[in-house]
């Protein structure tokens, strides 16, 4: 009696533990506990037993039944908890991965890069810090120039080169052409040349340090109407196809004839206001590549011509989304407030 | 440079019926920018921005000869009514005058002229006069004074006047300052010089005028001022601008001079003046200007390649169309020789130039867009911009913030700049660190947590060349949990398929760990290591050991036990004891209790 016992108690738990449901935990209830289960049959036979047994066999009937019907219990309480998973309350808010946030001048950069990369302009990265022949004396600027004065480049303390002149922090991205050139050594080139400058001035809307993208197109008659092609089609891209462009003369030592790039104001779309000339907003500068630049970089100007761009990426990246930054240092102030709005 | 032009004082010299705002359209798209079109007083102002190169442009006379171009362009007849540039001077000039002894230096000055004007009346302007002054933003002072700035401002040429009685023994020496001079200028103002600035000197030999920047004090123009010396120069534009830089002194007549002026307009600028302190001042001319000229001006002349032209313009342009153009901007055209105007010497030296101002005339806006074919550039197989942008954006969607800090920094072991905008931003840097510490401590306490990076170059000095830019990653948290900051570069390791060089750093409120990515940037990899799926099942079990404080020593030495282990995973941690979880997996065959015996049998008589 007290080894069927002991094998109804394992048989029981171990049929409890893997009862797939209510309903069958239930028809095992009533096949152990029920008024004719196992168990009750065997009650009924211990008033039979011999009365020094009845003790023994007594307490281990308990033990069973105890067993069981924890064991009932605690499968009850299982099924119940799995049932309750499917009534959340799914007004709830849910529980987020860590959300960190990109400078929009690095949101500004990828998309800069990857428009031009599709249509075959190479990312390059030429120095930041370099010197004055490819920073001034090779882009035509003559010495006399104010930007190759104190007063708004940044000069290194460090000697001069015999060949290559004085160190500077690069006031353009423009030093990358004639690199560019002697890279290559022979068109085609379309580059890209995205990186860091740096000019003494710093106010409202000139930060010390910012950064420019330079195009570089050269090739076999390469005329006006590739750079307008060009410079549309960024735009197109960038600013959505509401955004026209146009080119107004303007002068830079590195390219003649010079442009300064306009696009529609993003407030007024052309009428004009107070944010913009007249309904457009200054992009930047773009010209046909001088020849004496060309010389510079050893290219055969009675073969190829080219245009070239430089625009701030900064400057650009504020016309696009129409993010008005009252004061362009704010970017570069690292404001956990400011940087986490992006 | 910023030009005023009322519309009233240029139809004295343009014919036209377009209006101020085609005016405006016009000279915008194919000169020279009319940034704003002000209504004033039933006028209207042109508010024009002037590039450098186009010095010509800064007068009335210049924009009415531009509008003349550039108008019909648009459908706009217009003419030039007249040009007092043209006219012949009145006044005969001489190389020698008995009213002035004239001692100068010819490569300070290459054209000097100078009139005595007697017995002129110092007393306020006309009104036209005054008003023409005050829609341009000068006050009338008195008729001398307007005189000049009326002369400048029409033909963009600066006039300057002494009061001839105050120039002691009727002599002056022009010449380079020596360092130390001083001089008070009109203004009132002491200036020390530095040296090498054109000055005056006079018969005494005290400083009179800092040439081409304002005239001296003791020799200005007053209201009992009875004998005018009209005076107009040319001077060497270099030394003005250094002059006019070294004493923040940016009068109009500085930013014109050192843009370089054609000597060409010098005699007709003192011979219109001379009409007006006649009319205005009631003075009267001597009868010879003196006229010192160092040089002549020679013909300038430009091939005219009209193919040329078209290639770069990228359409076909007639040459009819080509010469029409360049004639209305005031070129002369013989035999595909273009003979350029004095006043545009400096700006068109060559093919290129004529290209600008064709195309600029004919409209830019009147120009197709079109990509360019040909042939693509070959690629360069450089794959760091793809895993900067990678790490970027891992970090990001970790929970990182990306900072762009300044490279220039208060102090450092690298470059110094020569010329620093500030004491903060002396240096370029060496490291991430400092600027990351800096800007974790100005965000203390606005948000529970701050988690940053960057990706920047920092500038290692190197002997004799650049400095080496390197590109470095910082990653930095107020949270000084160490494990959670090297499962962050953990994780980086595996997103590139490299190990990154890394220490982690604690400091006071933050912990950070700055890499050097350019070897990795290089290798890093999308290509991963393909293992064959074994087909058998791998038996897994968690034993407890004990720990002695260095876990990757721990790890080596289980690893070393057996071929089968193919995995440790770290369960829990608990005061002394780790429980591990090791993976016993083979491709060949299937594990049994029996396999694994010897080795955890082994594994607990090494620990």
């Amino acid at each position: 009696m007290k080894g069927k016992l002991q094998n109804i108690k394992s048989e029981a738990v171990g049929m409890i533990m893997v009862a797939s449901g209510g309903e069958e935990i239930e028809r095992l209830r009533v096949h152990y506990l029920g008024k004719k289960g196992i168990l009750a049959e065997i009650a009924a036979e211990i008033p039979k037993l011999p009365p020094e047994d009845k003790a023994e066999i007594g307490e281990v009937f308990n033990d069973v039944k105890q067993a069981i019907s924890n064991a009932l219990g605690a499968a009850q309480t299982n099924i119940q908890a799995t049932n309750s998973t499917t009534t959340v309350d799914t007004s709830l808010p849910g529980v987020k991965p860590p959300l960190g946030h990109l400078h929009p001048v690095t949101k500004a950069i990828e998309e800069i890069s990857s428009i031009f990369e599709k249509i075959g302009f190479v990312r390059v990265r030429y120095p930041e810090v370099d010197w004055d022949w490819y920073a001034f004396e090779s882009l035509n600027m003559p010495k006399s120039h104010p930007a190759r004065d104190d007063i708004e480049t940044f000069f290194v303390d460090a000697p001069e080169n015999s060949r290559y002149g004085k160190m500077v922090l690069t006031p353009q991205t423009s030093n990358g052409q004639v690199r560019e050139m002697e890279r290559l050594k022979a068109p085609p080139i379309r580059m890209i040349n995205i990186a860091k400058c740096y000019r003494r001035q710093s106010d409202v809307s000139h930060t010390a340090m910012f950064h420019q993208f330079e195009g570089l197109c050269i090739n076999s008659d390469i005329n006006i109407t590739n750079l307008k092609g060009t410079i549309d089609y960024f735009s197109q891209q960038f600013f959505g196809p509401e955004r026209k462009t146009r080119l107004r003369p303007n002068h830079f030592q590195f390219t003649e004839p010079s442009f300064e790039v306009d696009v529609i104001c993003d407030i007024c779309l052309g009428k004009g206001c107070r944010l913009c000339k007249e309904g457009w907003l200054e992009l930047g500068g773009a010209g046909m590549v001088h020849p004496n630049v060309l010389k510079a970089g050893k290219i055969d100007t009675t073969k190829y011509s080219g245009f070239a761009f430089g625009w701030g990426v900064e400057r650009t990246y504020m016309m696009k989304s129409g993010i008005k930054i009252d004061d362009l240092r704010l970017l570069y102030s690292n404001d956990i407030r400011f940087l986490t709005q992006f | 440079m910023q030009i005023l032009i009322p519309d009233s004082w240029l139809r004295e010299y343009l014919k036209t019926k377009a209006t101020p705002k085609q005016i405006q359209e016009a000279l915008s798209l194919c000169s020279a920018s009319v940034d704003r079109l002000h209504k004033v007083d039933g006028d209207f102002v042109y508010d024009i921005e002037i590039t450098t190169n186009r010095v010509d442009l800064m007068s009335v006379i210049g924009i009415a000869q531009e509008a003349a171009a550039v108008l019909p362009q648009f459908g706009h007849p217009a003419k030039l009514i007249k040009n007092p540039l043209n006219d012949k001077p009145k006044v005969k000039s001489a190389k020698a005058v008995d009213y002035l002894k004239v001692q100068l230096d010819p490569k300070l000055c290459s054209r000097f002229t100078a009139l005595l004007i007697k017995n002129v009346t110092v007393k306020p302007s006309p009104d036209w006069l005054v008003k023409k002054l005050e829609l341009v933003g000068m006050r009338g002072l008195n008729n001398v004074v307007d005189i000049s700035n009326y002369l400048m401002h029409l033909l963009g040429q600066p006039v300057h006047t002494f009061d001839y009685d105050k120039i002691i023994h009727h002599s002056m020496i022009l010449r380079e300052s020596r360092p130390e001079e001083k001089i008070i200028t009109l203004d009132g103002k002491n200036h020390t010089l530095t040296g090498k600035d054109i000055i005056i000197a006079d018969g005494s030999l005290r400083l009179i005028d800092l040439c081409g920047i304002m005239g001296g004090l003791n020799s200005a123009v007053d209201k009992n001022t009875k004998n005018v010396l009209l005076f107009v120069q040319i001077y060497e534009p270099f030394h003005i601008r250094k002059t006019s830089m070294s004493t923040a002194i940016r009068t109009s007549a500085a930013v014109l001079f050192e843009k370089g002026l054609p000597l060409e307009n010098v005699p007709p600028t003192i011979s219109l003046g001379t009409d007006l302190f006649i009319q205005l001042t009631g003075g009267r001319p001597e009868s010879a200007t003196l006229d010192i000229s160092s040089t002549i001006t020679k013909d300038k002349i430009v091939k005219l390649d009209p193919k040329f032209i078209n290639q770069r313009l990228g359409i076909n342009i007639s040459t009819k169309t080509i010469t029409k153009i360049l004639t209305s901007l005031g070129f002369t055209i013989k035999n595909s020789q273009v003979l350029v105007p004095p006043r545009r010497h400096l700006d068109i030296t060559q093919p290129e130039d004529l290209v600008e101002e064709v195309a600029r005339v004919y409209g830019y806006h009147n120009l197709p867009s079109t990509l360019m074919t040909g042939q693509l550039p070959t690629p360069i197989h450089d794959k760091t911009f793809y895993w900067e942008s990678k790490i970027k954006s891992a970090l990001s969607h970790w929970g990182f913030t990306e900072a762009y800090t300044y490279s220039l920094v208060a102090q450092d072991s690298g470059l110094k700049l020569k010329n620093p905008l500030s004491s903060e931003w002396t240096y370029l840097r060496t490291s991430l660190s400092p600027s990351h510490l800096q800007i974790i401590d100005e965000n203390l306490g606005r948000v529970k947590e701050i988690n940053l990076f960057e990706i920047a170059h920092v500038y290692l000095p190197y002997k004799n060349d650049l400095p080496k830019e390197m590109l470095h990653l910082i990653i930095s948290s107020t949270n000084k949990d160490y494990l959670r900051l090297k499962g962050v570069i953990e994780a980086l390791n595996m997103e590139l398929g490299v190990t990154l060089t890394s220490t982690i750093v604690e400091h006071d409120h933050a912990l950070t760990s700055e890499i050097d990515l350019t070897w990795p940037l290089l290798h890093a990899t999308p290509t991963k290591t393909y293992m064959p799926i074994s087909k058998y099942p791998p038996i897994i079990e968690d034993i407890n050991v004990i720990y002695t404080g260095n876990y990757a020593e721990l790890v080596n030495k289980i690893k070393k036990l057996s071929n089968l282990i193919t995995d440790i995973e770290l369960v829990d941690k608990y005061e002394n004891k780790l429980t591990l979880r090791i993976t016993y997996h083979s491709t060949s065959k299937q594990l049994s209790s029996s396999d694994i015996a010897p080795i955890r049998d082994k594994l607990e008589s090494t620990l």
